[in-house]
């Protein structure tokens, strides 16, 4: 297992070694603001605002009401094509 | 996707996707909290709601989605039936058609001092066609012709008559450019060319045996040729009939909205282009005339298949006049609307013979 745990590490500090992270980064940041999902996420937002109140509200709960739903709604296609150039990445670099 | 055991030192697949699931996870949470600190620093900030203001101004900018209608509400083409008053003529114009006719009406503009340069010009040289007979002859040789020299070397020198946009504006504007043709020619008009009818018969005279005279259907301009073209630079029809300046003169009309009937031709003037355009209005009904054939061959006149297509230039037109050799006026306005109807298979002119008939 910690082997596996092992890997992990030298595949993510890999990544951000390589600057690939950051690449993945940003082009699902572009995905996601094109397709929308962004603004979804901001009316999400504001109703939690709304709910607990402008002066109240805080990282966490933004983050608690927010990042569940979040995760689910990143399109398909989106997903498909960043699982796709991680793991070119990895079938490129795990050595 | 091929994995090398080796490479991956002990990891399968199955991990390896779950590897690559993790990473996308962390990607996607850390898009997620960059959003949660974003807005909440512009709630904190007071800046988050600064695009809603009251619920009637938001009901106010709505978004419209009516047919007919754009997403403001306003309607496309309003003002494209109403009429205009024009302070100059008092006359009431259609909107759409407003600032060209103010150009005209006001005298501003390219356009309308060129027209009236030409207007004068013109006016001018119909006064002494005497003097123009005799220059008739040069002027194939010179590019100007005697009287309006001056002028028409202003209007030359204002454009480039090679220029792309000039050959475009010719193809409806009589060429003045096209330079070797006498400006008493020229009736100017926005929707034909020459104006044959408007020329008395001296200058018509004068015109048709030094020049060709055939005014082309598409640029409205009059050949220039020097007369009594060859039989190679007509078509393929062998039985053409050299044309006689005195025939065409007595028989041409050009006039796009001419409304002599062709039943008048052999009296007075052919209608070569009203035909032209009668047939064409009449054609969709009609799409084959095998009588055509027959006729053409009485005229003598000689084939008439595909060959026009090599007539492009427009201006190898040649109308043979006489009501005799009708044919031969059925084969130039086959040529000639051919020309502008390469998909017909037959040319209109069995229409034209209809008339005749």
């Amino acid at each position: 297992m910690s082997k596996e745990v092992q890997m992990r590490a030298a595949i993510n500090q890999k990544l951000i070694e390589m600057g690939e992270r950051e690449r993945l980064k940003e082009l699902l940041r572009a995905k996601l603001i094109e397709c929308g999902w962004r603004d979804q996420l901001k009316a999400l937002c504001k109703e939690v605002i709304k709910e607990k109140g402008i002066e109240n509200v805080t990282v966490e709960d933004l983050v608690a009401g927010v990042t569940p739903k979040g995760r689910a709604l990143v399109p398909d296609s989106v997903k498909k094509e960043l699982l796709q150039r991680i793991r070119a990445f990895l079938a490129q670099h795990s050595t | 996707m091929k994995m090398e055991d080796m490479s991956l030192s002990g990891l399968d697949n199955t991990k390896l996707e779950a590897l690559a699931h993790d990473v996308y996870s962390d990607l996607v949470e850390d898009a997620c909290l960059g959003l949660c600190f974003e807005v909440h620093r512009a709630v904190k900030q007071g800046y988050f709601f600064l695009d809603e203001t009251d619920q009637e101004s938001m009901k106010d900018f709505e978004i419209v989605d009516q047919p007919g209608v754009d997403i403001f509400g306003q309607v496309f083409n309003q003002w494209k039936n109403k009429e205009c008053v024009c302070p100059n003529c008092s006359r009431s114009i259609a909107a759409s058609r407003f600032a060209p006719h103010l150009e005209k009406c006001l005298g501003m503009g390219r356009n309308s001092s060129r027209i009236a340069n030409r207007r004068i010009a013109s006016s001018n040289n119909t006064s002494k066609s005497e003097s123009d007979q005799e220059d008739n002859d040069d002027i194939n040789d010179n590019d100007w012709s005697y009287g309006s020299e001056k002028k028409a070397k202003k209007r030359k020198s204002e454009k480039n008559p090679n220029s792309p946009r000039r050959s475009k504006s010719l193809k409806h504007k009589n060429g003045e450019l096209s330079s070797n043709v006498n400006p008493d020619l020229y009736k100017y008009n926005y929707s034909s060319g020459i104006s044959y009818e408007t020329l008395g018969p001296e200058e018509l005279r004068s015109i048709l045996t030094t020049q060709c005279g055939v005014v082309s259907e598409h640029t409205k301009k009059m050949c220039t040729r020097s007369t009594l073209p060859d039989s190679d630079t007509v078509l393929e029809n062998d039985g053409y009939d050299a044309p006689d300046g005195q025939l065409i003169m007595s028989r041409l009309q050009w006039d796009g909205s001419s409304d002599i009937s062709p039943s008048d031709s052999a009296s007075s003037k052919a209608i070569l282009f009203s035909g032209t355009n009668n047939s064409e209005s009449k054609r969709p009904k009609k799409k084959k005339k095998p009588s055509t054939l027959s006729l053409t061959t009485t005229g003598g006149g000689g084939e008439r298949d595909k060959g026009p297509e090599r007539e492009r230039g427009g201006d190898r037109e040649r109308v043979v006049g006489g009501g005799s050799s009708s044919s031969s006026s059925q084969n130039a306005l086959s040529l000639s609307s051919r020309k502008k109807r390469p998909k017909l298979p037959l040319p209109p002119a069995p229409s034209i013979y209809d008339d005749l008939n």
